[in-house]
């Protein structure tokens, strides 16, 4: 499967750059059009995947972008605004959005959102999976697999090992992960972490992978 | 009316008719009446007179209680003077135009007055619409470069939200139209967006966050319960208790159960509590209480904010101290008299559910 192509349709510059470092940095391409041009043209020229749409436009307002580009195509359209009043989020609802986000925005939810709604519109039969070093994570059926035998991960367990997997290779801090912890709904400590990392050592070991997760004295975790 | 002071008020009259009596007497006895035919012109007057002033009396108070029932029933008392009949009487004429006069000056006024209310809360709003973009760009900047420093910047901007949306609410919960949206929602997923608002805040406070799973959802809209709910996360953060006077660390605990028709939301923290002789004025506006007093940064408006918003959502809301728990199990069973609970029930409305069955 190809990178998904977002395209970020805002008039803050600053805004829009840093929002192409977040996705980019999670792994999708971005597509950031002027938004003084013709935007409509923009995403049938370039069939970005999912469209990030301000309201406040400086040209033409975000609700009638998206009435005009209902007409040709039925991308995911999640749209941006920092005025939540519910007449706004009514009209995303009416012309047809499939989000609504309200700045200041959470990263973590606008990135839950974004991946919710690329799943759904672009589902794709085979399970995603995660390798390193012969060991297989399989996040849909919370499963790792290691030379034929397979651990039964819990919740908490799964979204750990997703995040060390998906740094496999580099040391991740125990404060970022605990970070992208909480951005996935488990608000552990320093102490739950431990507890937790230790538990997963037990059932790699028991499946043959010793040593797997590696401690960094003073810098954190690594695989 | 005052009987008594309506009387008063007749005596130049009444003394001028005392006069006229005295004369027409004089001329009586000048033509050679006698005393008897006198004294019974002059009685036949006196009761006249007596009568006459009684009755007008009682007609004048009728008229006027009426007038001062109808101005006490009316919801706006101001607007007497449209409402009532214009009166015969000359003087009485005038008073009504003074009312009217008063009115209308006073009407203006309040208009006057209503208009730039009205501006400023939009100015307000704009404000604070606006300020959400630096704040965006401020937390993006942040979180693309995360290092300790940015951290605790993010958990400053985190405090900066919080406030902003308190002062949008603010206005908002000012005007009386409804501008909310209510929506199946699941409790759960609005816990788990406020637990992330404040993600910072609560992981530089080494607090403890557990929520309950549960599918139960309540039809209420997204976004106000979201900010009640930070205010509420706000606060157990606020008056946690040091770890230096207990073992265990701070903690919030969310327990979501279907009881009585309701939904309940309980938000447990094993703080400082809340002083019994404080508890049934905490959702006051300004009141800041024991607790207030001792930690600065009190405003008494969160927790009013919540009663107010919580009032036109109809959800009911109530404040525990010591922390309960409506399953019958402590919250915190190592602490058992400490904390506080805030209760959050929903209605479950029995017609939207069976529609939906």
């Amino acid at each position: 499967m190809p990178p998904y192509k977002i395209m970020i349709v805002e008039d803050d510059p600053l805004i829009r750059s840093q929002l192409q470092t977040l996705l980019n940095g999670n792994g999708y391409v971005t597509l950031t059009p002027d938004p003084l041009a013709d935007i409509a043209d923009a995403v049938k020229d370039r069939q970005p995947h999912l469209l990030l749409l301000d309201i406040r436009l400086p040209g033409e307002s975000g609700f009638s972008l998206c009435s005009k580009i209902r007409t040709f195509s039925g991308l995911p359209i999640i749209f941006v605004t920092s005025c939540n009043t519910d007449m706004d989020e009514l009209n995303s609802i009416l012309l047809g959005g499939d989000a609504f986000i309200t700045k200041p925005y959470n990263t973590a939810i606008l990135l839950a959102k974004i991946n919710a709604l690329l799943k759904r519109h672009y589902a794709c039969g085979q399970e995603e999976s995660l390798t390193w070093q012969g060991a297989v994570l399989h996040p849909e059926s919370s499963r790792l697999e290691y030379q034929g035998r397979q651990a039964e991960l819990t919740k908490n367990e799964l979204k750990i090992l997703v995040f060390l997997f998906r740094h496999a290779g580099r040391i991740c801090s125990r404060s970022d992960l605990i970070d992208h912890l909480w951005d996935n709904q488990l608000y552990v400590d320093d102490n739950a972490l431990s507890v937790n990392i230790n538990r997963i050592r037990e059932k790699l070991s028991a499946i043959g992978l010793d040593d797997f997760i590696k401690t960094r004295h003073r810098q954190g975790y690594t695989i | 009316m005052n009987t008594r002071l309506y009387w008063k008020n007749r005596i130049p009259f009444f003394l001028l008719n005392v006069l006229c009596m005295l004369a027409l007497s004089f001329f009586l006895f000048a033509t050679g009446s006698s005393p008897d035919t006198v004294l019974f012109i002059v009685l036949v007057w006196l009761l006249l007179l007596l009568l006459c002033t009684a009755v007008s009396c009682h007609l004048r108070r009728k008229e006027l209680d009426r007038l001062l029932h109808i101005t006490e029933q009316l919801k706006r008392r101001c607007l007497i003077a449209d409402v009532m009949k214009q009166p015969p009487r000359a003087e009485d004429q005038v008073y009504r135009q003074i009312l009217r006069l008063s009115e209308k000056s006073m009407l203006e006024e309040i208009a006057g007055i209503e208009r730039e209310r009205t501006a400023y809360r939009e100015y307000i709003e704009q404000w604070i619409h606006e300020i959400k973009t630096p704040i965006t760009a401020m937390r993006l900047l942040c979180e693309n470069n995360r290092t300790p420093f940015t951290k605790e910047l993010l958990a400053q901007l985190e405090k900066t939200d919080r406030y902003t949306e308190q002062a949008l609410y603010y206005a908002r919960s000012e005007h009386t139209e409804k501008d909310f949206v209510v929506r199946e929602i699941t409790l759960c997923d609005v816990i788990h967006q406020a637990v992330t608002d404040n993600k910072y805040l609560l992981m530089q406070n080494h607090m403890t966050v557990d929520v309950e799973e549960s599918g139960l959802t309540v039809f209420a809209d997204e976004k106000w319960l979201r900010f009640i709910l930070n205010q509420l996360i706000a606060n157990a953060v606020k008056y946690r208790r040091d770890d230096s006077v207990q073992s265990a660390s701070p903690a919030i605990r969310f327990h979501m159960e279907r009881r009585d028709g309701t939904v309940r939301l309980s938000l447990s923290d094993n703080g400082i509590g809340i002083p019994a002789g404080d508890l049934p004025r905490i959702f006051d506006k300004g009141f800041t209480g024991q607790n207030g007093r001792s930690r600065q940064g009190s405003t008494g408006l969160g927790l009013y904010l919540c009663r107010r918003l919580c009032d036109k959502l109809e959800i009911g809301l109530e404040a525990h101290s010591p922390a309960v728990s409506g399953s019958g199990r402590l919250p915190f069973p190592d602490a058992p008299n400490t904390g506080t609970t805030i209760i959050l029930s929903f209605y479950v409305n029995h017609f939207i559910s069976q529609v939906q069955e």
